[in-house]
């Protein structure tokens, strides 16, 4: 029985996980590109959450169709941000950026609650369920799944296949010598910034066809603790390194939680949250470039 | 001789603010309540500073030793309450905050402190929200239901004098680790870890390769941040209202705040704390009143307001406006 049930947690697993490592690609192409660790990152989950919410609640829009919406508003915020904020901390001392990206977070979370007020919500997206023996999967997970791959597969391609992603892979690799070679390294920035939000305010989106409940101003923290995780496991710069780090994350996170519910008088939902924290810890310890790098 | 206490004139404006601020709090009615509040914001960014400021390393996770400190003093209390220690069970509860944090504090720092910059923040950006989920999760002290021991202080000491602790004697507390913190920094300051400090925090590659033990004094500053902060938790948490809930004391807003009162004040500096302490208070005292519930809102852009634009703080732009007068040595 055990093992059935874990079975099925580990494709439940491996179902978010794709949509973990869909919400942790914005955070490790920032950092790729600009060398700025966004702690904010969470919050900007949180907006995307939101932005799901509005037009399902207040417009009767489905969840797939707040997927262009929140990525165009989650550009517009990222431009915004890199102008005012960013662009001139580049230079800066690291504490710079790390501060002014978690101010920014905090902002954004004080703006929404303002807004909309500290209650949790969720809504009620009806679109069937899928039974696979051991698990049943509601249909919304598995479009958050589909839509998390899709996504990833087309940042893929605009990263091999146009001028811009190969402009961006090559200030990764070295920004001087891009600029040498005549890349404009500056709108490279604000361009990869803007993707980033774009991507994050997305997977916000996708998160929430997941879990439709429990969305309020402060719903962010513990996702940008697990995207850390996540990055670090895929190695922080790389997008895809963070993609399949969060498969790795969402079969670890259902594993353990599996594990931990075994044992009598614990909360394993604490002890999993717990547990991920000491996982970021260990692999910063053994391997801070990431697991899934090359050496 | 001389020379030696002209070392420590900067440490003369700090205890004067904190002493006007002693003798209003006691003089005029109805004004301790926010002359405490000041003196825990002003002790927060004084322990903090020791190293946000004088390292340049952010800790995202700086409320977990106050949380630690403040069950260090809960576990005395709770625990010691049928022995006949009296008053000792207090001290005894300072020493535990100390000694819980310090542990805390090492055991971070083994793995954080490797780390530079970006990935060192990382790395403490779980710390409060890991350790909370810990005591929740294995119910470690009581777990979530947290502890409450108001009966049992009020056994030790008496209703009266229980009550005066919380009302005044804690806030006293707080001000004395605030003094203190600032002579540690002060101490710090004139001494070579202040200056391996400095170079570290200017240039860390730089500071190695001139033979400076990096790691080592990383690892002091942090260990005495830290202890502070369980000082400060243990008294002003635990001393003044008598219980400790998990989600209450690892609540990532008063790193945040304590980020905001050194950035204020000028990171680094042995002033900034008070002069960031004092802003940031009263700014949040009369908001609280006129605009219940918005503080946060107006302190994220003045955040960012003053890394873009004012990196050095108050103190630091202070510093630079009074060079070369008479006030200049009384300045750091």
């Amino acid at each position: 029985m055990v093992s059935e049930q874990l079975i099925g947690n580990l494709i439940q697993g491996l179902v978010l996980g794709t949509v973990y490592g869909m919400a942790t690609m914005g955070l490790s192409l920032i950092f790729g590109v600009l060398k700025v660790v966004n702690v904010g990152h969470g919050a900007f989950i949180m907006v995307g959450a939101f932005v799901t919410l509005m037009l399902f609640n207040a417009l009767g829009l489905s969840p797939i169709l707040a997927v262009p919406v929140a990525f165009i508003i989650g550009m517009g915020l990222g431009l915004v941000f890199y102008y005012t904020t960013i662009k001139r901390l580049i230079k800066a001392p690291e504490l710079a950026t790390l501060l002014a990206t978690f101010a920014i977070g905090v902002l954004l979370e004080e703006l929404i609650k303002l807004i909309f007020g500290s209650e949790f919500r969720g809504y009620n997206w009806v679109v069937g369920k899928l039974n696979l023996g051991v698990t049943v999967l509601p249909m919304s997970k598995l479009y958050a799944c589909i839509g998390s791959v899709l996504i990833a597969v087309l940042l893929y391609l605009w990263f091999n296949k146009t001028r811009a992603g190969s402009a961006m892979r090559s200030v990764v690799e070295d920004s001087e010598g891009a600029r040498v070679c005549g890349v404009n390294v500056g709108s490279t920035y604000a361009l990869s910034f803007a993707l980033g939000i774009g991507l994050t305010l997305t997977s916000g989106v996708l998160l929430t066809m997941f879990i439709p409940v429990g969305i309020n101003p402060y719903m962010g923290g513990g996702y940008t603790l697990k995207a850390f995780v996540i990055a670090v496991l895929g190695g922080l710069a790389s997008p895809y390194g963070a993609f399949f780090g969060g498969l790795v994350f969402g079969l670890i996170e259902n594993g353990s939680y599996t594990v931990f519910a075994l044992i009598p008088g614990v909360e394993p939902f604490a002890l999993t949250r717990f547990f991920s924290f000491v996982m970021l810890l260990i692999i910063l310890l053994l391997r801070p470039t990431g697991l899934l790098t090359k050496k | 001789m001389k020379t030696q206490i002209k070392k420590y004139y900067p440490l003369l404006p700090v205890y004067a603010a904190y002493l006007i601020l002693f003798i209003i709090g006691k003089n005029m009615t109805g004004m301790w309540q926010l002359v405490a509040m000041l003196l825990f914001y002003c002790a927060l960014g004084q322990a903090f500073n020791i190293f946000l400021g004088m390292t340049g390393y952010v800790d995202f996770g700086y409320v977990a030793f106050m949380g630690v400190g403040t069950y260090g003093m809960a576990l005395s209390i709770s625990r010691l309450a049928d022995t006949q220690m009296g008053i000792w069970i207090i001290a005894m509860g300072f020493l535990l905050a100390i000694l819980m944090s310090g542990l805390l504090s090492v055991a971070v720092g083994a793995v954080a402190l490797r780390l530079r910059g970006a990935y060192f923040a990382i790395a403490t950006i779980g710390v409060n929200e890991g350790f909370r989920f810990l005591i929740e999760g294995a119910r470690i002290w009581n777990g979530s239901e947290g502890i409450i021991f108001t009966a049992q202080l009020n056994k030790i000491l008496g209703r009266e004098a229980a009550s005066a602790l919380s009302t005044f004697w804690a806030d006293v507390m707080v001000l004395i680790i605030a003094a203190l913190a600032a002579l540690v920094t002060m101490v710090y300051m004139r001494s070579k870890i202040g200056y391996a400090l400095t170079a570290l925090r200017e240039d860390e590659d730089a500071a190695k390769v001139m033979g400076i033990n990096v790691t080592k004094f990383k690892i002091i500053a942090f260990i005495t941040s830290a202890g502070f902060a369980g000082l400060v938790g243990a008294s002003a948490w635990a001393l003044k209202t008598p219980y400790v809930f998990p989600p209450e004391v690892f609540e990532i807003h008063y790193t945040v705040e304590g980020i905001i009162i050194v950035l204020l004040g000028g990171a680094g500096t042995l002033l900034g704390p008070v002069a960031g302490g004092l802003i940031y208070g009263i700014s949040k005292y009369y908001l609280a009143i006129f605009l219940p519930g918005f503080q946060l809102l107006i302190f994220a852009p003045i955040i960012i307001i003053i890394i873009v634009m004012f990196p050095e703080g108050v103190v630091g732009m202070l510093k630079v406006r009074l060079n070369n007068t008479i006030f200049e040595r009384f300045i750091i």
